[in-house]
């Protein structure tokens, strides 16, 4: 053996253990992660009972059914639409570990776009996973991709034309969940998941349904309760409610010529009056510094800090920062006082969720308190 | 020397019953009519407020000066959304003519204008403050949330036109000033 051939195998050999790191990196993100539901559940099942098409595949997930016996109302709520937002899915953890129903039905789904949460955004150096202190001990969530992930949809179209509109968006937006409503059972991969929530709402004759986001600082619509028309009454009064609380959001209405999003077209295909809500994260702002798991938890980042001191531009920023509890204490909180206005404007059908932390529990005990 | 004394007492009375007289005279009154300058959904927030103060208001996002006829009291409520603008599906500059067609009607038919602005922060800076300033400064009266005015925008306004203001901490706050500007049916 010659002296390149010593070197060719001690180079292969650095490679091989290189890519064998970065691919069990890669893998560890379908690895699920583990929810602990609480004593309430009455039955877990997939969104692929709505879709059949979708059993076996990434875009499968799991559906929690809280059902009090009494007749009521029931919510749907959805966390994770945009896995890289991690307050929706926190929120609805939290639900799912917590919630009690004493009238009327819960459905959620902590994971709707189950693709995206085994892949991270390409060149935002986002971590994978982040790590809460819970009841239980330090548990680990991953931290996923806005869309879902292109292994599971390939390739990206130059152009995405939504589904009936017809409205034109950016090819990677076909990977979009919140552009794919109401979607179609023979469409594309994110279509059909899309379809099957439609479905879903349907069938389950969901009368009010919740669809957790988060933004970066700099996006206008922040800290805001976004609804279809016919929610606008239920968000004004929810609004008011929450301003009793110290609690700021607008309330925003949703574009009936914006096409492929849940408060638009949940609104339209189906008799729920749905509901969008965003929070303010670092991790999503195009201004953040580092990019690491302490910013998805504690949502302090310097240059934010800077830029809302300045008041040069127009950002949502606590100088405290923005951390994770506070933006899962402001979900919960937006919930519980939209379900409440619904309740007041549909008296004859209404719901009741109990053992909703309340905002200022988790905010001062921080979200893990909440955690199992 | 009495009948002096008695003469100024009188007089000073009347002076001070003056601004009363003044206030009761100016009041606005109702039926009143609602709408947006900049789509923002703050409109239904105030329709809740008009209620809440027992105020006959109707809301219409999008008046037209055909909207002012019936009305004695137009109360604008100025935030651009771009949301509400997508909603409504018409363009800034669309909205902006439409909010300066309603005003040109309601200054014709010498109907008030109130402005109530609820939206704080988010409804200020560049695509709102033309709906602000529009709407602010053909005003009686201003009713402001206070996270609006921090950097005294309304204010200013309200001091250099001799526009009465009222600062509120919170949006439900301002059903109480609202209710003082109406006369009562």
């Amino acid at each position: 053996m010659q002296r390149h051939h010593y070197s060719a195998v001690v180079l292969l050999s650095v490679g091989l253990i290189v890519s064998g790191i970065a691919s069990a990196d890669f893998l560890s993100m379908y690895k699920a992660d583990a929810l602990h539901p609480s004593a309430s559940l009455t039955k877990s099942g997939m969104l692929s009972d709505y879709v059949p098409a979708l059993k076996g595949t990434n875009g499968d997930t799991r559906v929690y059914y809280y059902e009090s016996g009494n007749p009521g109302a029931t919510i749907l709520l959805l966390g994770g639409t945009h896995p890289n937002e991690s307050a929706g899915f926190i929120a609805a953890t939290v639900l799912v570990e917590n919630a009690h129903v004493a009238k009327g039905r819960l459905i959620v789904v902590p994971q709707a776009c189950a693709s995206g949460f085994t892949v991270t955004d390409p060149l935002e150096g986002c971590p994978t996973h982040f790590t809460v202190a819970a009841q239980s001990g330090p548990r680990t969530f991953r931290f996923g991709a806005r869309g879902g992930n292109p292994l599971h949809q390939w390739p990206d179209p130059l152009v995405y034309r939504h589904f009936p509109s017809g409205q034109q968006l950016s090819g990677m937006e076909s990977r979009n969940l919140n552009r794919s409503y109401p979607g179609r059972e023979n469409g594309s991969f994110m279509e059909k998941v899309g379809y099957a929530f439609v479905q879903m709402i349907k069938k389950e004759k969901v009368d009010i349904a919740f669809d957790l986001h988060e933004a970066a600082p700099e996006v206008m619509i922040i800290n805001a309760i976004i609804t279809h028309e016919k929610g606008s009454d239920i968000g004004a009064s929810a609004v008011l409610n929450l301003e009793f609380e110290d609690l700021k959001y607008s309330l925003e209405i949703s574009p009936k010529n914006f096409h492929g999003l849940s408060h638009r077209e949940w609104g339209d295909s189906t008799d729920v009056v749905p509901f969008l809500m965003e929070t303010s994260n670092p991790i999503q702002g195009r201004m953040r510094g580092i990019t690491n798991e302490k910013l998805i938890l504690e949502g302090q980042d310097p240059f934010y800090r800077i830029a809302a001191q300045l008041g040069t531009v127009r950002i949502t920023y606590e100088l405290d920062g923005e951390p994770l509890s506070l933006r899962v204490a402001r979900h919960l909180q937006g919930f519980r006082r939209v379900v409440e206005a619904y309740n007041e404007a549909h008296p004859e059908k209404t719901a009741i969720v109990e053992n909703v932390p309340e905002y200022l529990s988790v905010v001062k005990q921080g979200v893990g308190n909440f955690l199992r | 020397m009495k009948f002096i004394h008695s003469l100024c007492i009188l007089a000073l009375l009347t002076l001070a019953a003056l601004p009363v007289f003044g206030q009761s005279k100016d009041k606005c009154e109702q039926p009143i009519l609602i709408t947006s300058a900049g789509q923002s959904a703050d409109v239904t927030m105030a329709a809740m407020l008009c209620k809440k103060a027992g105020l006959t208001a109707k809301a219409v996002n999008r008046a037209t000066a055909a909207d002012v006829k019936d009305v004695k009291t137009l109360i604008i409520v100025p935030g651009f959304s771009s949301k509400g603008l997508g909603a409504a599906g018409v363009s800034r500059e669309q909205e902006m003519d439409r909010v300066k067609e309603v005003i040109a009607a309601a200054q014709k038919q010498k109907i008030k204008i109130v402005m109530l602005h609820i939206g704080g922060k988010p409804r200020r800076g560049q695509q709102s403050d033309d709906f602000n300033k529009l709407s602010a400064e053909v005003s009686v009266h201003m009713i402001v949330v206070k996270q609006g005015d921090e950097d005294k925008f309304f204010s200013t306004i309200a001091s250099a036109k001799n526009i009465g203001i009222d600062i509120v901490e919170k949006i439900v706050d301002a059903a109480k000033p609202l209710d003082g500007l109406f006369k009562k049916n």
